[in-house]
């Protein structure tokens, strides 16, 4: 793990452990609503300042609290246009599952590739410090995963380029290639 | 299978089994088949006018006026002069079988008929090929670009200089990510000859077509690339000719074919990956304190606590 | 077991299952307790030789339970919800009915106190006011008074002075308050305490608003000369009326935010919260405001034996190939949510403990 990424992955963890403290409550702008204020943004007194931690200018994570949920919007690394594609499909992809993700938002927040929506009814539902885990690794993961992707698709258009032009360079006629059309000469043709 | 199949295999499959048939003097089978090749080829095998005893294959091709002004109807003749019939209504060539006299040949013979016919929309590509290679061997300057549009949107050019033969593909990418993933397999072709030093000097650009075919109707988009082979004589002499023939008009094909597969595999990759982290998520869960479990029966009972 | 400070043992660890309890309140002997599942319904239960068991299911609300109380000497309880309703319930012939109050409120209400007296009760709400609620002879139901001034969002927490008119206000406008809850047609006229003279209804007799965050409890301490808060800056201020009625002493602690505090003594207030642990402070004479001890010793929590069923669930469900550690080293899994005394005795320091993690702790804490 490269030396910039410890304290930043620490960075985001201690500040999502203390966005998560969140708690069921009402909306007190309409009648029974309870819905997470970090979305509807009604009452300003209830929205916690967003605080956005930054490891270079590519990469970087807002948190945005409130009383009862928290907006996670995470940045990835895309250095070229081909991490700029995988980065964009898969992340398409997950929000096409999100219901699978009970946390992860449909759409991401402008400027960011992926937002997960945490409300307290999440965090009544399932263990705080896990989902704050989940959180961690998927950032962790995810950059290894598009890098590996590049890798392998790298990998995949040289071997077919490399064996296209091999089979091209081939001057003799290949007897094994059984791809050369044999012309006709015999009696067949005679009918 | 990295390279594609150059052969038709629905045509070899279907002769294979009438051949045998035949050959085992069983009664031949009624056939009436339809089916497609890459670049919008099609197939359209049957017994002409209804007689079982013939067989019928018919191709089409939306360029094929294209091809025979440079000489494909000759190659074509010289390749299945035996078989060559009146076209079929709507088609571009029909060759015709008849089944009693194929039961008359020999086994290798039958395999070569069967080899010749499923080659077919190949050698069609060839004739133009063919026809420019010999120009260059003779040192025939001056003629003029072959322009075939084998694809509704898509264009080769082949020329002949006085040493090498240029063969230009354009090609069309449907979406933003294939021109992304199409350009690292250009760039790859365009770096590959570091592995292969004899093979042809393949160049790409993207958008703009290259400067052979400036001032040309040649296309311009985000969209469009263009493929270029330098052909220099040793890859065109007699024995190298049929080799380059059979790879260079499938490449488009084939890049096609594997920027499909390269799509195919991330999508699996992200699909694996994206249920992975459902279950990192799944660990925040705490799993519900009621054990209570019904059988398929109806009875109830409490899992053991582990 | 022994922290620094203080003798503690966990009583009693029981669990109601994995949805949080809402809140919760006790009879007067501590025998029974009602609580909410974060749902619409209050379960009452009776500890039968260590067994807990449903005595009562009180049903009314059509919206989650926010808030319940139990009036000691009267035995009623009542319950407020997000339906905007208040409930009192009273125990007749061997069955629990219910009374509803007209609040006149258009919002969730938050949390609900009966006054030391049992004659009124106060109830918090989202329409960013206080009802004051007493009971009407003339017409046979229940009548509520408004506090609005000067409350500017909802009101979390409230808590009464042991004078039966004093009602401390916490609310998510990051400000804590004291008002007048007198009602004349039911009080007698109250005496001025160090708080203030002020006793028209709704007057504001003291404001705090230099807290950073928003309030989650108010608590008097049980001579009601000090009133102590804990915020969501982690924060938790204390002040004295006797001393200096104006200026607050704040203690930031480096924990994550508390959600309720109670007094153990003039001397020590127990604060939990979203740490999972209940932490012991002690008020000095002098105001000084100090860290004592966690109630919670670290533990690792064995996640039960190796089984073959659990490590393959596990590679299922988790994609987890070693055992994966879900457990926190404290008791509380999930954020502590409400703190009670659970004993009868006034120097007796049991305390229980109520979190989202659907477990009820009972504690058994000695100060040295």
């Amino acid at each position: 793990m490269s030396a910039t990424l410890r304290p930043y992955l620490n960075a985001v963890r201690a500040t999502l452990t203390a966005a998560l403290c969140v708690q069921n409550f009402d909306s007190q702008v309409v009648e029974r609503h309870n819905k997470p204020e970090v979305e509807v943004r009604s009452s300003k007194e209830l929205l916690l300042n967003p605080v956005v931690i930054s490891r270079n200018e590519k990469e970087r994570v807002l948190i945005e609290g409130s009383v009862n949920s928290v907006r996670v919007s995470i940045a990835i690394k895309q250095a070229d246009e081909i991490e700029k594609l995988l980065c964009h499909k898969f992340m398409r992809f997950m929000a096409m599952r999100a219901e699978n993700f009970s946390i992860m938002r449909r759409k991401p927040i402008e400027g960011y590739d992926i937002s997960f929506l945490i409300t307290n009814f999440n965090t009544e539902q399932m263990y705080k410090h896990k989902l704050v885990d989940f959180v961690i690794s998927f950032m962790e993961e995810i950059d290894k995963e598009i890098s590996d992707m590049k890798l392998t698709l790298n990998a995949r258009a040289r071997i077919c380029a490399e064996e296209f032009l091999k089979k091209a360079s081939l001057i003799k006629q290949d007897k094994i290639n059984q791809r050369i059309p044999v012309k006709i000469s015999t009696s067949l043709l005679q009918f | 299978m990295i390279l594609l199949e150059i052969k038709n295999r629905i045509v070899e499959e279907t002769f294979k089994l009438r051949f045998e048939n035949a050959k085992q003097g069983n009664k031949p089978e009624n056939v009436d088949i339809t089916f497609a090749d890459f670049d919008g080829v099609l197939f359209h095998v049957s017994n002409p006018n209804g007689d079982k005893s013939k067989l019928r294959m018919s191709v089409s091709l939306k360029f094929y006026k294209e091809l025979q002004s440079h000489g494909c109807d000759d190659l074509l003749k010289q390749q299945y002069a035996a078989f060559l019939c009146p076209t079929e209504e709507g088609y571009s060539v029909s060759l015709e079988y008849e089944l009693d006299k194929i039961a008359a040949c020999s086994q290798e013979e039958i395999d070569q008929v069967i080899a010749q016919a499923a080659f077919i929309k190949r050698n069609c590509f060839a004739s133009v090929f063919e026809k420019y290679f010999n120009f260059l061997e003779k040192g025939e300057l001056g003629h003029e670009r072959a322009v075939i549009h084998y694809r509704d949107d898509e264009t080769m050019y082949v020329e002949a200089q006085h040493d090498r033969v240029t063969v230009i593909f354009s090609t069309v990418f449907k979406s933003a990510d294939d021109i992304v993933i199409g350009k690292i397999f250009l760039q790859e072709f365009k770096e590959g000859r570091r592995a292969s030093a004899t093979a042809p000097q393949v160049l790409f650009s993207h958008r703009d077509p290259p400067g052979e075919l400036q001032g040309t109707d040649a296309r311009v988009g985000e969209n469009i690339g263009y493929i270029t082979f330098v052909l220099l004589p040793r890859h065109i002499n007699k024995q190298a000719r049929d080799n380059t023939i059979n790879l260079i008009h499938t490449v488009r094909d084939y890049i096609h074919y594997h920027i499909k597969c390269s799509k195919a595999y991330i999508h699996s990759r992200m699909r694996a990956k994206t249920s992975e982290f459902v279950k990192v998520l799944n660990r925040a869960r705490p799993e519900p304190k009621d054990r209570t479990r019904k059988t398929i029966t109806g009875k109830t009972f409490v899992q053991a606590e582990y | 077991m022994t922290s620094n400070g203080a003798h503690y043992q966990v009583a009693e660890a029981h669990s109601f299952g994995i949805e949080p309890i809402t809140c919760h309140a006790w009879n007067k002997n501590k025998t029974e307790i009602a609580f909410s599942l974060n749902g619409n319904d209050v379960i009452l239960c009776k500890n039968h030789n260590g067994h807990w068991s449903t005595t009562a299911t009180l049903s009314a609300h059509d919206l989650r339970v926010t808030s319940i109380d139990w009036a000691p000497d009267t035995n009623r309880i009542v319950t407020c919800g997000a339906d905007r309703n208040a409930y009192v319930w009273t125990f007749v012939n061997g069955a629990w009915t219910k009374a509803l109050v007209l609040l006149r409120i258009n919002r969730a209400a938050t949390c609900v106190r009966w006054s030391p007296k049992e004659n009124k009760f106060a109830v918090g709400c989202g329409a960013k006011l206080v009802a004051v609620c007493y009971f009407d002879e003339e017409n046979d139901w229940w009548l509520s008074k408004h506090i609005k001034k000067p409350i500017r969002s909802t009101v979390t927490t409230i808590d009464w002075h042991p004078n039966n008119y004093a009602l401390a206000v916490g609310a998510s406008d990051f400000t804590t308050r004291v008002f007048s809850a007198y009602i004349k047609e039911v009080d007698e006229k109250p005496q001025p305490s160090a708080w203030g003279e002020k006793s028209t209804f709704a007057s504001l007799m003291a404001e705090y608003s230099r807290s950073g965050g928003w309030v989650h409890s108010v608590r008097f301490s049980p001579s009601g000369d000090k009133l102590a808060w804990v915020s969501h800056d982690s924060s938790i201020s204390v002040v004295d009326s006797r001393r200096d009625v104006q200026h607050p002493v704040i203690l930031r602690t480096t924990f994550l935010p508390f959600m309720d505090c109670i007094w153990l003594s003039e001397a020590f207030i127990l604060a939990a919260g979203h740490d999972c642990c209940p932490i012991l402070y002690s008020v000095e004479a002098t105001g000084k405001l100090s860290f004592v001890s966690k109630i919670d010793q670290a533990q690792k929590r064995e996640s039960g034996a190796f089984s073959a069923l659990k490590k393959f669930k596990d590679l299922d469900l988790r994609a987890a190939t070693e055992n994966v550690d879900v457990f926190i080293e404290t008791t509380h899994q999930n954020t502590i949510t409400q703190l009670s005394r659970s004993s009868t005795d006034k120097n007796d320091t049991h305390v229980c403990s109520t979190g989202m993690d659907g477990q009820m702790v009972l504690w058994d804490v000695r100060i040295k």
